[in-house]
């Protein structure tokens, strides 16, 4: 068999159906024919004979049809063999050519990987994320109706229930609404420690509003959604399978949360609580479990149950509603608006500065994602795009080379549809090879995303690179096979064979044309155009993520361990009026403090209601004698601290003093403010031993401390006060600071002591309190470790299409450089002249680049942090980092250049 | 329709000593007359009616063959790669296709051969003791 694809088909005999059918009458009439000789030459009469040779065959009429059948059956099966055998001899001749060239191979390969692959990673995300229809029917229907306040400028807080009650009663536009609430629940199962369960609250509404069927049993009925009423509980589908195996029967089974026993009455599906933490996660406050920084799921929830005599002036729920028939989000916005004006005449007391703000639960939950997920793909595009544009550039590039090889091939008789389908072939191995490594590069991105998601991305655990992304991938490399095998066809098509072998080679030396030239550099700018546009904006997060770091948060994480729980009010009762009486939770603080300070290595340990990267709860005060001024005063954020709070954390106290123990239940009330509020409630004045009503109290301010920044890193921190937690003891976060800096080793400590103290109660949240701070940061990281990615990528691509097209330069011009070389040109001047070329396209591509990245860095201001967005030293370094590399790229093929042997490369021509 | 005087009903059973020895997809008679084609294209390459009037001659009359089943063999054994055919010129100088054992067509007719020969061996040792 030849060597050579395209040979051996010459000198096959085509048969087609007209030949087949020739071939069996002639067979047939010689049998009948020579018979009948016989016959005759026996003695018998030719008609006879003739009537006697037919009759030999039991069906005469049948025989050709079923000869005919048998051949046609045996031609296919031979032209298919011969098919696959040729497919064959074109993979294993495709394979050797391309090993031949393993630089253009690994190029190619690598290039068509990392497009693809950044292309499968980011489908997969985008199809987790934003393509996959919501659990819930008509989401784009439904709007979370906020509250706004124009005092402090919020305008996603959640509603106090009577507002909720005159919405439902007053509202048009709105053809139902619902009011849900976060609950940090203790589950005590029967056999296992008692954990933390993150539970939703909501009015019997909820699940006919947002379109959720309970698996198992039934939703909460009007009765059992009412104070008093029975006490019902849903289980999510993961839970129902870790506590009660799936249990047909569950309903009618109970749970005990925070010490209450509840009747299951339903199950609901996995995904039920779609969008929960992202709502949550949007609202100024009550944000509940959406605060821990996990991807918290719901497993219990329970009838809101709202008491009949709630305060206006308490925000605890968040309201949605469904659009009624036929109503807009706008006209609901309109609506909202003035039955908020009505409430504020109503009750000029505590809706003062109130409004609503109608929007659509789409945009709550997707937020900003979608548009960056959006903008992701789009970059992930060009970013094959750019790796297509690569390898035709390659290709290009070698099918110059491989003229020679075409004219030999076609001068030995290979048709041109034989040499297009070895093209074909050769591309297909090479998209086929890329999509391999494509695909393991997006399942490692994936697996990466996914590991990392922030909670701000909604059902982020569903993203996988699925049968979706890699049929995508399989369709991109075909695709890829056709552009890049399409290309060495057509340039075969028009090498004529008549052409002597010495004029094409002269031909090819001559550069295959200006145009071709100046479009692979131009491809190449392209290219390197779009390396510093991504880079600068990763490089812009990076520096933003190292100046977040470098902020003093207003405490000192290092060191310290904190843990969280929440006190039942079963074991744990509270009258707020008379904090003296709550002696059960007085006696718990008192002996956490007391037994885990008595502990080896450990130096200070406090408590308070929150940890320091939370923003809690604000509420309205009054700063006495300072009433006329307050209009628009924001509320601050309430904080009550135990007296070690402030040491522990060193917190410094700027003036006046911090809590003691002496700052007991029953004596004086006392308060300690942040810097903040006193530039809001005292601008220039005395904060100290002023009177400020909290609660229906008047407290004394006897201390000014620095300020936490409890809204996170980024953010200014907001006006606070601090109040003494033996005053107001709601605790829920123990911090515990260690000698030395590792505060891990605390962990084990602080949950054995608590469950010595305390064995029902849960603890969660169990981490350095560095890790807090850290985790507040994983939104920037994550669209910073992406960006960066891309960025990568698109330098490796750069690199790659400059160091392909200066190769392709200097192998052009062997000869030329030859030349240059003979007439004594030594390797510095050989070298340089490469160089420029390369330095021409690096230099108009960065320049390219930097219009890019200003241009983006304007619409990335807001994910910009301490920097300004055009960055000097981001923009430096980047020009640094993608003129470095490209220069590399460009030298290597002038290395190769200055050591062409002037008698080599002339002869060689 | 005219079958052959006396002609010959050939079982060759699906299984002789616990194995299968036929193809399942080919037609019983078909499988024994396939052999005796086979045997009769050993001594060189002959055509469709050299191979008719050899089984003829060669078995004394004794077994007449359906020229359509012959071909129809023929046709089979050259799609199943056991002959390979070719046109040629016959003894009186006309065109005739001609048929030639492959190697795996010799394969197949020894191993025919010796499970003919031990099912007849069989059947006569069982006769023989009646």
């Amino acid at each position: 068999m030849s060597r050579i694809p395209g040979i051996r088909r010459l000198f096959r005999i085509e048969r087609d159906a007209a030949d087949i059918q020739r071939d069996v009458d002639d067979e047939l009439r010689f049998h009948i024919e020579r018979t009948v000789e016989e016959l005759v030459a026996a003695g018998r009469s030719p008609e006879d004979a003739r009537r006697e040779a037919e009759t030999r065959f039991a069906d005469l009429r049948a025989v050709p049809r079923r000869l005919v059948e048998i051949d046609r059956g045996r031609v296919r099966r031979e032209r298919r063999a011969e098919w696959w055998e040729s497919l064959w001899q074109d993979v294993r001749y495709g394979g050797r050519s391309l090993l031949r060239a393993p630089g253009f191979t690994a190029a190619a390969v690598l290039t068509l990987g990392i497009g693809m692959g950044a292309n499968a990673a980011l489908f997969s995300v985008v199809d987790g994320v934003l393509l996959r229809p919501a659990p819930f029917a008509g989401l784009d229907r439904v709007a979370m109706i906020w509250e706004t306040d124009r005092a402090s400028g919020t305008t996603r807080e959640p509603a106090s229930i009577p507002d909720y009650r005159d919405f439902r009663e007053r509202v048009r536009t709105f053809e139902e609404i619902t009011a849900f609430t976060p609950l940090e629940l203790s589950l005590s199962p029967d056999a296992a420690d008692p954990e933390r369960v993150a539970g939703l609250g909501v009015s019997h509404e909820w699940f006919a509003l947002l379109g959720v069927r309970p698996l198992v049993g039934r939703a909460f009925t009007a009765e059992e959604d009412m104070p008093g009423g029975p006490r019902a509980a849903i289980i999510s589908e993961d839970l129902w399978t870790r506590l009660f195996q799936r249990d047909p029967n569950v309903t009618g089974r109970t749970l005990r949360l925070n010490d209450v026993t509840w009747s299951i009455v339903g199950v609901l599906p996995r995904g039920s609580d779609f969008g929960v933490l992202q709502t949550l996660g949007a609202a100024s406050y009550m944000r509940g479990f959406a605060d821990r920084g996990d991807r918290v799921r719901v497993d219990v929830w329970l009838p809101l149950r709202p008491a009949p005599n709630a305060q206006r002036g308490n925000h605890p729920i968040f309201v949605a509603g469904r659009l009624a028939q036929g109503a807009s989000f706008t006209a609901a916005q309109h609506e909202m608006t003035a039955i908020t004006a009505d409430l504020e005449r109503e009750y000029p007391q505590e809706n003062a500065a109130r409004g609503a703000f109608v929007e659509p639960m789409e945009a709550v939950v997707f937020g900003d994602v979608r548009q960056a997920l959006l903008v992701l793909l789009g970059a992930v595009v060009m970013v094959l795009l750019v790796a297509c544009a690569n390898v035709v550039n390659l290709q290009l590039v070698r099918s110059t080379a491989r003229s020679r090889e075409v004219i030999i091939r076609t001068s030995l008789g290979a048709v041109a549809s034989r040499l297009a389908q070895q093209f074909f072939v050769e591309a297909a191995m090479l998209a086929a090879a890329g999509a391999a490594v494509g695909v393991s590069i997006a399942f490692g991105a994936v697996a990466v995303l996914r590991a990392l998601a922030p909670a701000t991305i909604p059902r982020a655990e569903t993203m996988a690179v699925d049968g979706r992304a890699l049929l995508l991938t399989g369709v991109l490399a075909t695709v890829i096979a056709v552009v890049v095998g399409l290309l060495p066809t057509l340039r075969a098509r028009r090498l004529d064979i008549s052409q002597s072998l010495h004029a094409e080679s002269a031909r090819g030396a001559a550069g295959g044309g200006r145009a071709r030239r100046s479009l692979r550099a131009t491809l190449v700018v392209a290219e390197l155009g779009m390396a510093p546009t991504l880079m600068a904006g990763a490089g812009l997060l990076i520096r933003s993520l190292w100046e977040l770091r470098a902020v003093h948060p207003g405490f000192d994480a290092s060191g310290v361990l904190k843990a969280e729980f929440q006190l039942p009010a079963t074991r744990y009762p509270i009258d707020f009026t008379n904090a003296s009486s709550a002696t059960a939770r007085l006696g718990f603080l008192h002996e956490v403090v007391e037994r885990l300070s008595a502990l080896p290595g450990v130096e200070s340990v406090a408590l308070a209601t929150a940890n320091p990267m939370d923003a809690g709860f604000t509420s309205s005060i009054r700063v006495i004698g300072r009433e006329a001024e307050a209009e628009n005063w924001p509320e601050p954020s309430i904080r009550t601290v135990s007296a070690s709070y402030f040491e522990t954390l060193r917190v410094r106290v700027l003036d006046g003093r911090a809590f003691a123990a002496s700052d007991g239940p029953a004596s004086a009330r006392v308060l300690i403010i942040n810097t903040a509020a006193r530039d809001q409630f005292f601008a220039g004045r005395e904060p100290l031993g002023a009177q400020v009503n909290l609660w229906g109290a008047n407290r004394t301010v006897i201390g000014v401390v620095d300020n936490e920044r409890i809204r996170g890193l980024a953010s200014v921190a907001p006006p606070a006060v601090y109040m003494p937690l033996a005053q107001i003891p709601v605790p829920s976060a123990v911090f515990v600071r260690m000698e030395g800096s590792d505060a891990a080793v605390a962990a084990p400590l602080v949950r054995r002591v608590i469950r010595e103290i305390d064995p029902q109660l849960a603890l969660f949240g169990v981490e350095p309190l560095e890790d807090t701070i850290s985790g507040t940061l994983a939104q920037r990281r994550y669209t910073m470790l992406v960006l960066a990615a891309f960025a990568l990528a698109a330098l490796v691509l750069a690199a790659v299409g400059v160091h392909g097209v200066l190769s392709y330069a200097v192998a052009q011009r062997t000869r030329e450089i030859g030349v240059r070389v003979a007439l004594g040109a030594d390797a510095g001047r050989v070298q340089a002249y490469v160089l420029r070329d390369g330095a021409r396209m690096v230099g108009l591509g960065l320049l390219l680049g930097l219009a890019g990245a200003l241009a983006l860095s304007q619409a990335m201001r807001a994910l910009v942090f301490g920097i300004t967005p055009h960055d000097p030293l981001t923009l430096a370094g980047v020009t640094a980092v993608l003129g470095g590399v490209a220069l590399l790229a460009s030298w290597l093929p002038a290395r190769r250049a200055s050591r062409v042997d002037p008698m080599v490369a002339l002869r060689s021509e | 329709m005219l079958k052959p005087p006396n002609g010959p009903r050939v079982y060759i059973p699906i299984n002789i000593s616990g194995e299968q020895v036929m193809r399942p997809d080919l037609d019983l008679v078909q499988g024994t007359l396939d052999v005796l084609v086979l045997k009769t294209l050993t001594w060189g390459p002959r055509h469709g009616y050299a191979v008719a009037h050899w089984i003829r001659q060669t078995s004394g009359n004794e077994l007449r063959v359906d020229d359509g089943a012959l071909y129809t063999s023929l046709h089979r054994l050259e799609a199943r790669r056991l002959v390979r055919a070719e046109w040629g010129l016959s003894e009186n100088n006309r065109r005739a296709k001609y048929y030639e054992l492959t190697a795996a067509g010799r394969r197949e007719l020894t191993a025919e051969s010796e499970r003919w020969n031990r099912y007849t061996a069989a059947v006569s040792r069982v006769l023989r003791t009646a």
